[in-house]
């Protein structure tokens, strides 16, 4: 039998990012006259909406490209902070749930590969320290591989975030309202996330064990040009 | 010449001039001694208007720009960011960037602040002879792309990143703040530069009201534009530089209108002749008026008239005295202003007043114009007198009331008796109405007592209410930890029954 609980944990909470900071994380992914151009930034839904134009015009200025962008660009900028909006109402769990984040990133010549658990009931969490940490610790010369990991990190944990709005409303419709919240139990609200008294119950030790170590270890890779090259190609060959 | 001091303090020095470090290992920033190069300060050669109001650039003495020969490694930065330092935060950046100081967004504090400042400038100097985008520093940085971008602009409004030392550099978009002061400013350097073309640019972002909308581009104008009173053209700055205009306009016939500053602009004859004009044919309907008298809003083209000599009358309308000193000082503006004939000065006298609200004063005001000015003043007197003698009359016969009623039982038969007896019918009359008058007083604060009470109890009920629910709720609260306590108590044997029934199982299995 499970433990239940406290009853603090099973009432749903406000939606946000459960970071310290409400940040949004924003991908753009635009091709126009076959000139791709693909980004990744955190947003901060607290900007007025002026900002997304500002932004999207000194982008294309600053890169230098056609001004068809400009108008996509905040369009889709515009759409995702829409949707983070309308998720924004509505409730989420936020019960003991502990994630693996997993980062799998090539920037430029890096080659990032970790994998790391995540409280997503800790809303100080701040995914940018932990990324200016990773790149201190590990000696990170590329400057730009700081924001990949941060909007890795935050990325997947929107997914998570959304996954549990979206499972608290089928609950409570299946539900019909009788019992309320406090009776779901754990293990429904989110497939991925771990049980704790499993892990750190009484059996186990909260040393992690040796053969889990490779995995959680995190692998920094510099790559030469000819090897980012063909990584690249073999992207371009999987999307299309 | 130039003048080479570095910065007391303020920037880093070293020794000798390195080269440009590697940017891939850039040294972890203790700024104060490993500095990559001194930093020198510039004094710009342009006006001091540019310069903001924290620093004091007064004349700013001439000088060359840096030829970049021996000292590669030098940067610039121009006089009125001398403040700058890796390890403190300035009072400016405290009042230009407050977003990062209050608290507000727990990813907004100083410490972050510093980072992105400290990093982008450092990015830049890394190669200061390339301008860095907002989307290199942006890719760099972690963080949310707004802070990012607010603290970019900052400094490169404040020359501390791509500041390229040449006197010519316009100033760039200020803070949302500053906006219309340095535009102004700017726009008063140049009429015709490209300057003003960004500025109005830049400003037309801004959120005034616009007031003018120029004729070429069909834009709203709002910093600066150009009229033309002989086609009554107007035109914004940029299509003034285009010559975007007709054929038969010259740009000489044009001339420069600061919106800013019409407000306090002085109004000219001809405005105010056609104020009167409009206000004579129109009447109340401001709207119209000021399409006549043409580039003032209606509440100049009020406050304008109320501050005419003859305004005053709209005061105090019941002082005919005033009314006709003001119609003198009419007399003699109007009579300055129009010397030809009286004939408008009486229309304008009539004006006035004669669409004024009250037809009673416009009555009185028609006819006393039509009458002159001795006829009115002494009819005035003489209204006024009269009215003081009714009001004495009426308080002469108040005090003998008074007296009325005793002097009625002594004297019934006087020939004044029949006055009396009115008059003290009259104020019995006023002392019953008197008695009625307190009466419903009190009843009425008995009322407004007992609501009073009535309500003081349902609060005290109320209050005795919420104690019993408090004790309730505690009572509840108490109730559910026992009811947890137990639950873990049963699990914890429940899960040491399954344990042992495991190891047990585990025993048989291996032996």
């Amino acid at each position: 039998m499970k433990l239940l609980p406290s009853s603090s944990s099973r009432t749903p909470v406000k939606f946000r990012i459960p970071t310290a900071d409400n940040l949004v994380p924003i991908r753009l992914d635009i091709e126009i006259d076959g000139q791709r151009f693909k980004d990744a930034f955190t947003w901060n839904p607290a900007d007025p909406d002026s900002e997304v134009v500002v932004f999207a015009k000194r982008t294309v200025k600053d890169l230098k490209l056609p001004p068809a962008f400009i108008t996509q660009i905040a369009q889709s900028i515009q759409s995702q902070l829409t949707d983070f909006r309308s998720y924004e109402g509505q409730d989420m769990y936020a019960g003991e749930k502990i994630v693996p984040i997993k980062l799998d990133l090539r920037v430029n010549h890096s080659l990032i590969k970790d994998q790391f658990l995540w409280d997503m009931n800790n809303f100080e969490s701040d995914p940018e320290e932990f990324a200016r940490t990773f790149c201190r610790d590990m000696d990170i010369q590329d400057p730009e591989v700081g924001p990949a990991i941060a909007f890795a990190i935050r990325e997947q944990l929107y997914e998570i975030a959304i996954q549990s709005v979206t499972s608290a409303r089928e609950s409570r419709l299946s539900k019909k309202g009788r019992r309320g919240f406090d009776y779901s139990p754990a293990i429904k609200s989110s497939g991925i996330s771990l049980d704790l008294v499993k892990y750190f119950g009484h059996k186990s030790s909260v040393v992690r064990k040796r053969k889990d170590w490779d995995v959680f270890e995190p692998i920094v890779d510099i790559l030469s040009s000819e090897e980012v090259g063909a990584l690249e190609a073999r992207e371009e060959r999987n999307a299309r | 010449m130039a003048a080479q001091a570095p910065a007391a303090g303020d920037t880093p020095s070293s020794s000798t001039a390195t080269p440009p470090p590697n940017p891939q290992s850039l040294p972890p920033p203790n700024p104060a001694t490993t500095a990559p190069s001194p930093v020198k300060v510039e004094t710009p050669s342009t006006d001091s208007k540019v310069t903001p109001a924290a620093t004091a650039a007064a004349t700013p003495p001439p000088k060359p720009p840096e030829p970049p020969a021996t000292e590669a490694d030098t940067i610039h930065i121009p006089r009125y960011s001398r403040w700058f330092s890796w390890d403190n935060i300035h009072e400016c950046e405290l009042r230009l960037l407050p977003e990062f100081f209050d608290g507000k967004f727990p990813s907004r504090n100083p410490q972050v602040y510093k980072y992105y400042r400290d990093s982008i400038i450092k990015l830049y100097r890394q190669n200061p002879s390339r301008k860095i985008t907002f989307t290199d520093a942006r890719r760099t940085l972690v963080g949310d792309v707004g802070s990012i971008r607010k603290v970019f602009d900052f400094l490169e409004t404040w020359g501390l990143i791509n500041y390229s030392g040449l006197a010519s550099s316009k100033p760039l978009k200020w803070d949302d703040k500053e906006g219309n002061k340095s535009s102004s400013g700017a726009a008063s350097q140049g009429g015709g530069s490209s300057g003003s073309n960004n500025v109005a640019e830049a400003s037309g972002s801004s959120k005034e009201t616009a007031k003018r909308v120029c004729n070429g581009c069909k834009s709203v104008c709002t910093i600066a534009c150009f009229a033309c009173d002989k086609y009554n053209l107007t035109l914004c700055a940029r299509c003034y530089v285009r010559g975007n205009y007709q054929v038969g306009v010259s740009s000489s016939d044009f001339r420069r209108v600061e919106i800013n500053e019409e407000m306090k602009a002085e109004w000219t004859e001809k405005e105010t002749l056609h104020l009167l004009e409009g206000i004579m044919h129109y009447g109340d309907d401001w709207r119209k008026v000021a399409q006549h008298v043409g580039g003032r809003s209606e509440k100049e083209c009020v406050a304008q008239f109320i501050k005419l000599p003859f305004g005053e009358e709209f005061v105090d309308p019941a002082e005919m005295e005033s009314k006709r000193n003001a119609m003198e000082n009419n007399n003699a503006v109007l009579g300055a202003e129009t010397p030809s004939s009286s004939l408008p000065n009486k229309r304008m006298c009539l004006t006035p007043l004669a669409d004024a609200s009250n037809p009673i004063m416009a009555q009185a005001a028609f006819l006393s114009a039509l009458a002159g000015v001795e006829v009115t003043e002494a009819a005035a007197q003489a209204a006024l007198t009269t009215l003081s003698e009714m009001d004495y009359g009426v308080s002469r016969a108040g005090s003998f009331s008074n007296h009325a009623k005793p002097q009625e039982a002594r004297l019934p038969s006087n020939g004044d008796g029949g006055l009396n007896a009115t008059e003290g019918a009259l104020m019995e009359a006023n002392s019953q109405l008197e008695k009625e008058e307190q009466d419903l007083e009190k009843a009425i604060s008995e009322i407004a007592e007992v609501q009073m009470k009535r309500i003081h109890d349902k609060i005290v009920e109320f209050e005795e209410l919420d104690i019993l629910m408090e004790k309730e709720r505690q009572q509840l609260d108490q109730l559910k930890n026992m009811l947890f306590a137990d639950q873990l108590v049963l699990s914890i044997y429940k899960n040491k029954a399954r344990k042992s029934g495991e190891c047990m199982e585990e025993n048989a299995r291996s032996d």
